[in-house]
């Protein structure tokens, strides 16, 4: 029994990687989903923050301004970017963890995590109790940034101004079309993501005066959704707003059609419905669906930046650039940009960098007005646009002036389809 | 000599902090205690009195949303809330005793999953509870033993920890040694023939649960007091009620020392193999975890307590 | 949806009845039998419809092997190691197919079968539908196998009385494997159905296992007939909750229907003790 207690004891200190960096290396710990539901996110987004990685140390060459000027970290006189990645497994309690052990025993001097918002919230408690920089590039919860932390960075947007663009969307489409937008069906699964934006489109529906016909939470990853859609297609509303991650997305899709429900429009909250797999799986039937997002593929070819990273993520992940790559990579640009501007590896400069921040929007891939945190942490740079799926992909519609396409409406009947 | 054995370990957990000052070693102890203790505590219910239970994650539930709701809500001390949790407990596992006693063996274990999906479901609808968003436990400074919050140093939630789990098998050792050890133990072997020597079945079942109820809330206050966010995801799910089996059953259920040896064991070795392999995402920490519990399933199926007797027997 | 629940609670069934072991890796075959089905799509374009029968072959095999590699092992055991034995496999085969297949989600493009029936207002998918009357068909097949052949009537000893049944000269041993081949061909079949028109993901068993076992339950350990009504009730009960009640609701209200019949008849509908 002793020997079993050893032998359990030695595996836990043999286990801590590599030995303590060195002084002049730049670590940063990567905690994501790696395993699990969501391990996708995380195993999409690993090789973009390598690159990421390699542009701070010059091995892989972004020929823009903003890039060039972080080839080998001139702040800290040519210090080597290197990333430790780790997986959280979507549970809040080993997120927490890892991030004690990364700042502790990895000795990194920051930290990007977690994609799902309640790991996020949990884990960003450690690193406000440690007073170490904590960096989020895409948990949408909007009460991530109203708990008054001090180390705690967010920049991508949140559901509010997600939901806002949506909003915003509605009102301009009706006037630009002459169609009334009266009713709003409302579909959002059961854990934090799905809770928050319910809440948000609930208070922005109120606020502008629709109404909502149909408020219904579900159980997340359910082995059927055909009542749901059964009470969308009694309810009828004149836009559907889904919330899901994307097994529901899918399924969700494949149920409407079985269960031959034509919504006219139907506005989804990012997450499930612009997974690559979601496109790639049931994109021609899901042809209509508008969504909001923080980035386009089809913008791609618009923006110099993104074509330029475009092309050496699609050759490294055999896959385009999307949503989840394209928020990691501008995290993980953002911050160690800052790192390189405090010229020092302490918290307390890597933090007062980071609240100094201040990046174009022309250096982003994203279309965003840039990156500049306000005291809560949240990027106040952000813009949300509007997709719609066309023939399989996804293409801008809104802002009407960045749209590449028009918007297609009313979404056509199951039965007029091939 | 076993005395001495087990006074060296104890000392050595004591002064395992004072060596050891990095959160994370510190942290996967705190995990080892917290899931020791809990193993523990289903081991009254499942390993004593033979109920196999697939839901105690309702118990750790109940104990992390009782003492949270009354800080948040009630501005009370955690110590109390842990005492709330624990009596609701009770309460509830009461409640649900009544219809699942009355099921045998996998019947049994499978309304156990029911109860505990139910729950989760109803915890999750519930708004005023923070519904599926779940709840942050206010952070308030500076660290102190009334607030349960210490912010410092893991070293006090170390000593909890480790206290839950002397706590836990204090209960279990006195339990082993009454008359209603004796009793669960009958009703574990042979249910009619118990009843038949006027063992009161359901009352000992309850009084089993209840006892199990209760330890198994005080972990997850402790829980909740620890990680400082719970959500029905994370504090009601069927995976932690299947870990916490998972435990008792490596070290040997119906044992004193099984569950424990079960968490130093599975434990480390979850968080080694994820730590050192998780990163790539190719789930390789979880293939080996997966294998290793077969191995040890067809190699030992007695749990590492019945490897420690043949030991013990062999020399 | 019943049926197929049916038909992958009735593989759970048949071994239960068998040698009393809950096979806790039921939803990781189904999730390999779906990817049996997606893998024969994908390289040799064979619908779900024509690939079942490879698909419930490579379960019977994994189901075959598992007994032999396995089950033998802790048959002598505790429950509890039984559990624990399966449990271990479900995680190893789950985080085998995310090493071996990655994460991304697959769904099959363009099954022969797609659209749907109005039956008076009511929709219902085509893929379902079929997926109902084969699982149906498949339920008729094991029905017939198990009362009507020889091996059937066999196997139906050896689950009543081991030791008198190697006494009549039946090998019990072969009986095991067979039982355990036959229950995990029926979750490859069911598998194969599934994959017409859900998506496939090495996580996807879980939720559809904790249904099974409670269908299991419901209709009584080791009755498969039973586990037909079981199924279906399940099935019912989920969609008539959704609707009525609210669909967040409805696998509580499913488990609440688990919790209410077992009040009153311990041993499921039609179980017996």
């Amino acid at each position: 029994m002793t020997l079993f207690v050893a032998l359990a004891f030695a595996l836990i200190l043999a286990v801590p990687g590599p030995a303590p960096a060195q002084p002049k290396d730049v670590v940063i710990g990567v905690i994501y989903p790696m395993s699990g539901p969501a391990a996708q996110a995380g195993i999409d987004n690993k090789p973009v923050f390598e690159i990421a990685a390699e542009i701070a140390n010059g091995t892989t060459d972004l020929p823009f301004p903003f890039y060039q000027r972080l080839k080998g970290m001139p702040g800290l006189k040519g210090a080597r970017v290197r990333l430790i990645f780790a997986d959280h497994q979507g549970k809040p309690d080993v997120g927490q963890a890892e991030v004690e052990r990364m700042f502790t025993q990895e000795k990194v001097h920051a930290v990007v995590c977690c994609w799902h918002s309640n790991v996020t919230a949990a884990a960003s408690q450690a690193a406000e109790r440690m007073g170490m920089p904590f960096f989020n590039a895409e948990s949408s919860s909007p009460g991530l940034t109203a708990r008054g932390f001090q180390w705690f960075f967010r920049s991508s947007p949140h559901d509010g101004h997600f939901t806002q663009v949506m909003f915003d969307f509605f009102r301009d489409f009706q006037a630009k079309r002459g169609v009334k937008l009266r009713t709003l069906g409302l579909t959002y699964e059961d854990t934090t993501f799905g809770a928050d934006s319910g809440k948000v489109e609930k208070e922005l529906a109120a606020r502008y005066g629709y109404e909502v016909v149909l408020d219904l939470q579900y159980r997340a990853r359910a082995t059927s959704l055909q009542s749901e859609v059964q009470r969308l297609k009694a309810a009828n509303p004149d836009v559907w707003m889904p919330t899901s991650y994307q097994t529901d997305a899918i399924l969700f899709v494949r149920t409407s059609r079985e269960l031959d429900y034509n919504p006219k429009m139907i506005m989804a909250q990012n997450a499930g419905h612009i997974s690559s797999d979601f496109v790639k799986e049931v994109g021609r039937e899901a042809e209509g669906t508008l969504t909001r997002a923080p980035f386009s593929t089809d913008l791609i070819d618009r923006r110099p930046v993104a074509k330029a990273l475009n092309a050496i993520y699609a050759k490294r992940a055999g896959k385009d650039l999307y949503d989840f790559p394209a928020r990691a990579f501008t995290g993980m640009m953002t911050l160690l940009d800052a790192i390189n501007r405090a010229g020092a590896t302490d918290p307390e400069a890597i933090r007062r960098a980071l609240v100094a921040t201040n990046i174009p929007g022309d250096q982003l891939i994203m279309t965003w007005d840039g990156v500049k945190f306000d005291a809560t942490g949240q990027n106040t740079g952000v813009k949300g646009i509007i997709l719609q799926m066309q023939g399989g992909k996804y293409h801008t519609v809104y802002p009407f002036d960045a749209a590449t396409r028009d918007v297609l409406y009313p979404i056509p009947q199951w039965k007029d389809r091939k | 000599m076993k005395r001495a054995v087990l006074l060296l370990l104890f000392l050595a957990a004591l002064a395992f902090p004072v060596v050891f000052t990095l959160p994370f070693p510190r942290h996967v102890m705190i995990m080892i205690f917290l899931y020791g203790a809990l193993a523990v505590a289903w081991n009254i219910l499942a390993g004593y009195c033979g109920q196999i239970s697939l839901g105690h994650a309702v118990f750790f539930g109940i104990g992390a949303y009782t003492s949270t709701l009354l800080v948040a809500k009630g501005q009370l001390t955690p110590w109390l809330g842990m005492a709330a949790g624990a009596a609701l407990a009770v309460l509830v596992s009461q409640l649900i005793g009544y219809p699942v006693f009355r099921l045998r063996g996998h019947y049994f274990a499978i309304a156990t999953i029911a109860v505990g999906e139910i729950v989760q479901t109803l915890v999750i609808n519930w708004d005023w509870a923070g519904g599926a968003r779940g709840l942050f436990v206010p952070i308030k400074r500076p660290d102190s033993v009334v607030n349960f919050q210490f912010h410092q140093s893991k070293a006090v939630y170390y000593y909890i920890a480790l206290g839950l789990l002397l706590l836990a098998l204090a209960v279990t050792r006195w339990l082993e040694r009454s008359r209603h050890g004796y009793y669960f133990r009958a009703i574990r072997e042979d249910q009619d023939a118990a009843a038949s020597l006027g063992v009161h079945v359901a009352r000992e079942k309850h009084r089993a649960i209840a006892v199990s109820a209760a330890l198994t809330a005080l972990g997850g206050t402790f829980y909740a007091q620890y990680v400082f966010f719970i959500d029905p995801e994370s504090v009601f799910p069927l995976s932690l009620s299947i870990l916490i089996c998972l435990i008792a059953v490596l070290g040997g259920v119906g044992t004193l020392w099984g569950p424990v040896l079960g968490a130093a064991v599975l434990v480390p070795l979850s968080e080694g193999t994820r730590v050192w392999l998780g990163g790539t995402g190719k789930a390789l920490d979880l293939l080996i975890y997966g294998g290793l519990i077969m191995v040890i399933a067809t190699l030992q199926p007695a749990g590492l307590m019945g490897l420690a007797r043949r030991f013990r027997r062999a020399p | 949806m019943g049926c197929v629940y049916a038909l992958i609670a009735a593989g759970l069934s048949l071994i239960f009845g068998l040698m009393e072991v809950v096979n806790f890796a039921h939803g990781e075959f189904l999730m390999l039998a779906m990817y049996v089905a997606f893998f024969a799509w994908a390289l040799a374009r064979l619908d779900p419809l024509v690939s079942l029968p490879l698909a419930a072959l490579a379960l019977a095999a994994l189901g075959w092997a598992t007994y032999h590699g396995l089950i033998r092992r802790v048959l002598g055991g505790p429950m509890l190691a039984q559990i624990f034995a399966t449990f271990g496999l479900a995680v190893f085969l789950r985080s085998g197919a995310q090493f071996l297949w990655g994460v991304d989600f697959r769904t099959i493009k363009e099954p022969l079968l797609s659209g749907r029936l109005s039956v008076g207002g009511v929709f219902v998918g085509l893929p379902q539908l079929a997926a109902s009357v084969l699982a149906l068909g498949a339920f008729l097949g094991l029905y017939l196998f198990l009362s009507r052949s020889e091996t059937g009537l066999a196997l139906q000893a050896t689950a009543q009385d081991r030791q008198a049944a190697a006494l009549m000269g039946i090998d019990t041993d072969r009986m095991f494997a067979l039982g355990w081949a036959i229950g995990s061909a029926c979750v490859g079949v069911a598998g194969g159905l599934l994959a017409m028109f859900f998506y496939i993901f090495p996580e996807v068993g879980g939720a559809f296992a904790l249904l099974a076992y409670v269908t299991v339950a419901l209709g009584g350990f080791g009755n498969v007939p039973a586990t037909l009504a079981a199924g279906v009730i399940v099935g019912l009960t989920e969609v008539v909750a959704g609707l009525v009640i609210t669909p967040a609701m409805k696998y509580a209200v499913v488990f609440l229907l688990y919790l209410a019949v077992v009040l009153w008849r311990p041993q499921g509908l039609f179980g017996r003790f």
